[in-house]
């Protein structure tokens, strides 16, 4: 299972696959983090930038809504009829007057004074009489001081707002909501109404004969808060809620708003956070950020209300629902999550067909490979390819035709050894049987014709014919002996030994032959030839046949140069002897029956013909070859390569098949 | 001296007898190993020259027979197929010597005399 998994790891297939994945997984997650948050952070300032407008759009329509009061005012005071009606103290005009303009501009209260500070009507009230300096609005005091209209948001106490419609301080009065801890003089924001209003002169003749005020009490009031939604946001909804909002506040607390508390009420009486009130209200700067509006959070803009004496008594309030932009930050992760997943799946799918075009003329070769070890020469690689993988694919082929050429060679080598060794087989047989047979009568022919030799009495031509008996029999015996050698294949007795040494003495052992010959023999042993675990009788028998050989080829003036060298033949280290004479070389035809038993060039009772076989055949017991180059009239060259004793570690040991051999 | 001579090659037994006549020494033979063993039971041999390959049992028996009854009897062993092996078995079942068929008359004395006569 492991191992399974470990070759999956290191496929090529899984290799490209992950690095395409690893890829598409980085480019990815960069563009999911860097994307993401560029996107967020641009939508956001471009909120921003766009809060901050809308908040000068609902400044722009706050201001609009006291310009028209003051219009209008302005209007009904520069009619002669007003006029009149004021100077004469014609209630009952003045009061539909009062009525009439109310209703159309949508005032919550409105009144007339005159020059003595007398009312001469109010919206709703009856009452005519003295106003006191508490309950006189500032906007009439300012009116009559700076002789113009005065138009702008005033703080209504408790005592003016009962003074103009007892009405008016129930609707001013808003529960303060319980969850928002009050910051600073809670009890008066309570009893005290925010309005807008204006207040214009009446003159008659260049003369102020009195004022007329009017304005409207925000507390409560819903239809500033509305338009700015419908005019500016669109009401547009997001999951339940107003993606804009606006509020009014008077210090910190809503008195006018659309932001929605959890009941889907209005969110009136509760407060804007401290953070806020702090930087607008007390330090009357703008606020463009986020702020948390109740439970929500909002990208919001808040600006400070001046009343018409400067002073900082409420705030203007637009927001957006944050959620909205968080959610397009969602979206667009998600967005980039699912294009990363698509890369990744891409880059597999990719990746899996790649490496199925890369892999196979690779998995051609693979299964070629698998096919040759089983012994199938001409396996099937594929199709050729067109990339680089075509290169080694004929690489390939050209590897198979030289394997086959080698199999074919190898195996008419295998056969012609094995026809080789069979022949020696039977041939051993054969002889091992006849040598055996025939002993016992030569046994008989020997002893009695010794016998007989023994006697005195024998004329002399009868003793040479028995000699000759003799001597015949003696032949008869060698080529039976040799017979024997050759079939018994006795155990092989390897001692370790110096092959420049041996050599040297079966040498010496044939100076004296070669030199009565008058030919010139010689030996040139390498240096530095390893250690050999040889049979030594049957070695020296061997190259001593071979130099007797040479002898018997060459004749007087010829050279016979006996050398070794070192020869690493099929990774196995060992030596070569070569034999080299200048004799008269052997026929190329009967180059190959050389070492075939009974095959011989000699003359008839010169050679068994045997010699060479049992050469080749002890030279191959120790593992080594035998082989022979010749050129008619020039020289005949055997070559014999033996294996060196293996060294193991530190200290010499011999084959274990010798071992055994010798045990 | 008396020498017992078994071979079942009856040529053998005669090229035997004569070369041990020749000097003078008197020859008892056997066919096969049972013959043997039945003439060693009656009589007494300085030595005993046997083949190996005979028919039903081989010399190899025998010289580990005469070994065990005879051990005071030289032996030696002749074969017409002396390889190291039947070398090794022979001197290990008890022969004194070995010679290898064919043989001259003066080869055989040596051997005989070389590996026998010292026991006397």
């Amino acid at each position: 299972m492991k191992l399974k998994l470990l070759n999956l790891i290191y496929s090529t297939r899984f290799r490209l696959i992950a690095s395409l994945l690893v890829v598409s997984l980085l480019i990815g997650t960069l563009s999911l983090i860097v994307g993401g948050n560029m996107l967020y952070s641009s939508v956001l300032t471009e909120t921003r930038t766009r809060v901050r407008e809308d908040l000068n759009v609902a400044k722009l329509l706050y201001d609009e809504r006291i310009d028209a009061i003051r219009m209008v005012l302005e209007i009904i005071a520069d009619t002669s009829e007003f006029k009149q009606a004021l100077a004469s103290g014609n209630y009952l005009y003045l009061d539909k007057q009062i009525q009439n303009f109310s209703g159309r501009v949508g005032l919550n209260f409105a009144g007339i004074i005159n020059d003595n500070n007398e009312s001469y009507g109010r919206l709703n009230q009856q009452v005519v009489g003295q106003v006191t300096q508490a309950v006189m609005n500032p906007l009439v005091v300012r009116a009559f001081t700076e002789v113009r209209s005065i138009a702008g948001t005033f703080v209504m106490d408790e005592q003016s707002l009962r003074y103009e419609n007892p009405e008016l301080l129930i609707k001013a009065q808003i529960a303060t909501s319980e969850n928002l801890p009050a910051q600073k003089d809670l009890k008066s924001a309570v009893a005290q109404g925010l309005a807008v209003g204006a207040a214009v002169p009446v003159r008659l003749d260049g003369k102020v004969i009195g004022a007329v005020y009017g304005g409207v009490l925000l507390n409560g009031d819903t239809s500033f808060v509305d338009q700015v939604g419908e005019t500016v946001f669109r009401n547009e909804v997001y999951k339940g809620r107003n993606v804009g909002t606006s509020t009014i506040f008077l210090n910190a607390q809503r008195i006018s708003t659309n932001v929605m508390n959890r009941n889907g009420e209005r969110a009136l009486g509760t407060y804007a956070s401290s953070e806020v009130t702090r930087q607008v209200l007390d330090e009357g700067k703008l606020w463009t950020d986020r702020a948390q509006v109740l439970s929500d959070w909002y990208i919001s803009a808040y600006e400070p209300i001046m009343d018409i004496f400067d002073t900082r008594v409420g705030m203007l309030y637009v927001g957006t629902l944050e959620d909205k932009y968080l959610d397009v930050r969602k979206q667009a992760i998600v967005l980039f999550a699912l294009i990363t997943l698509a890369g990744i799946v891409f880059s597999f799918v990719l990746g899996w067909y790649v490496t199925g075009i890369i892999m196979k003329p690779v998995n051609g070769l693979l299964q070629a490979s698998v096919a040759i070890s089983n012994g199938n020469f001409s396996p099937d690689i594929g199709p050729p390819s067109k990339c680089d993988m075509g290169l080694l694919q004929e690489q390939f082929k050209i590897m198979t035709e030289a394997l086959q050429e080698r199999e074919k060679r190898q195996k008419e080598e295998s056969e012609s050894v094995l026809i080789q060794s069979e022949k020696h087989a039977s041939v051993g047989k054969l002889a091992a049987g006849v040598a055996h047979e025939i002993n016992n009568p030569l046994t008989a022919v020997l002893t009695f014709t010794h016998l007989i030799l023994r006697r005195q009495d024998l004329a002399a031509e009868v003793r040479d014919d028995l000699e000759t008996i003799a001597s015949q029999t003696e032949r008869v015996r060698k080529i039976v002996k040799s017979l024997l050698d050759f079939s018994r294949q006795s155990r092989l007795d390897p001692q370790p030994m110096d092959l420049n040494l041996e050599l040297a003495k079966s040498v010496k052992l044939l100076s004296n032959q070669s030199l009565i010959k008058g030919v010139e023999l010689s030996f040139n042993g390498a240096t530095g030839l390893p250690m050999f675990s040889l049979d030594r009788n049957l070695c020296q028998s061997v190259w001593i046949n071979m130099i007797m050989n040479a002898l018997d080829a060459t004749q007087p003036g010829d050279k016979i140069e006996v050398s070794t060298q070192q020869v690493i033949s099929d990774d196995k280290n060992g030596a070569e002897i070569i034999i080299r004479d200048t004799g008269s070389g052997i026929e190329p035809e009967i180059l190959d029956k050389l070492f075939d038993p009974f095959f011989t060039t000699k003359d008839v009772g010169k050679g068994t013909g045997l010699g060479l076989a049992v050469s080749a055949g002890i030279i191959e017991r120790h593992e080594g070859n035998i082989r022979v180059t010749s050129t008619l009239e020039e020289g005949t060259c055997f070559t014999i390569w033996l294996p060196a004793i293996r060294l193991l570690g530190d200290h010499c040991s011999y084959p274990t098949k010798y071992l055994r051999r010798g045990a | 001296m008396k020498v017992l001579i078994v071979d079942d090659d009856t040529i053998v037994v005669e090229s035997c007898r004569r070369i041990l006549h020749a000097e003078g020494i008197v020859t008892q033979h056997a066919g096969t190993v049972e013959e043997a063993k039945a003439v060693l039971e009656t009589e007494v041999f300085s030595a005993m020259i046997t083949d190996i390959k005979m028919p039903k049992q081989d010399g190899f028996k025998l010289i580990s027979w005469v070994k065990k009854h005879r051990p005071e009897m030289s032996v030696l062993m002749m074969t017409g197929y002396l390889t190291p092996d039947t070398q090794n078995t022979g001197l290990n079942s008890g022969a004194d010597a070995f010679i290898a068929k064919p043989f001259t008359p003066d080869e055989l004395l040596e051997q005989l005399y070389n590996h026998i006569t010292c026991k006397f």
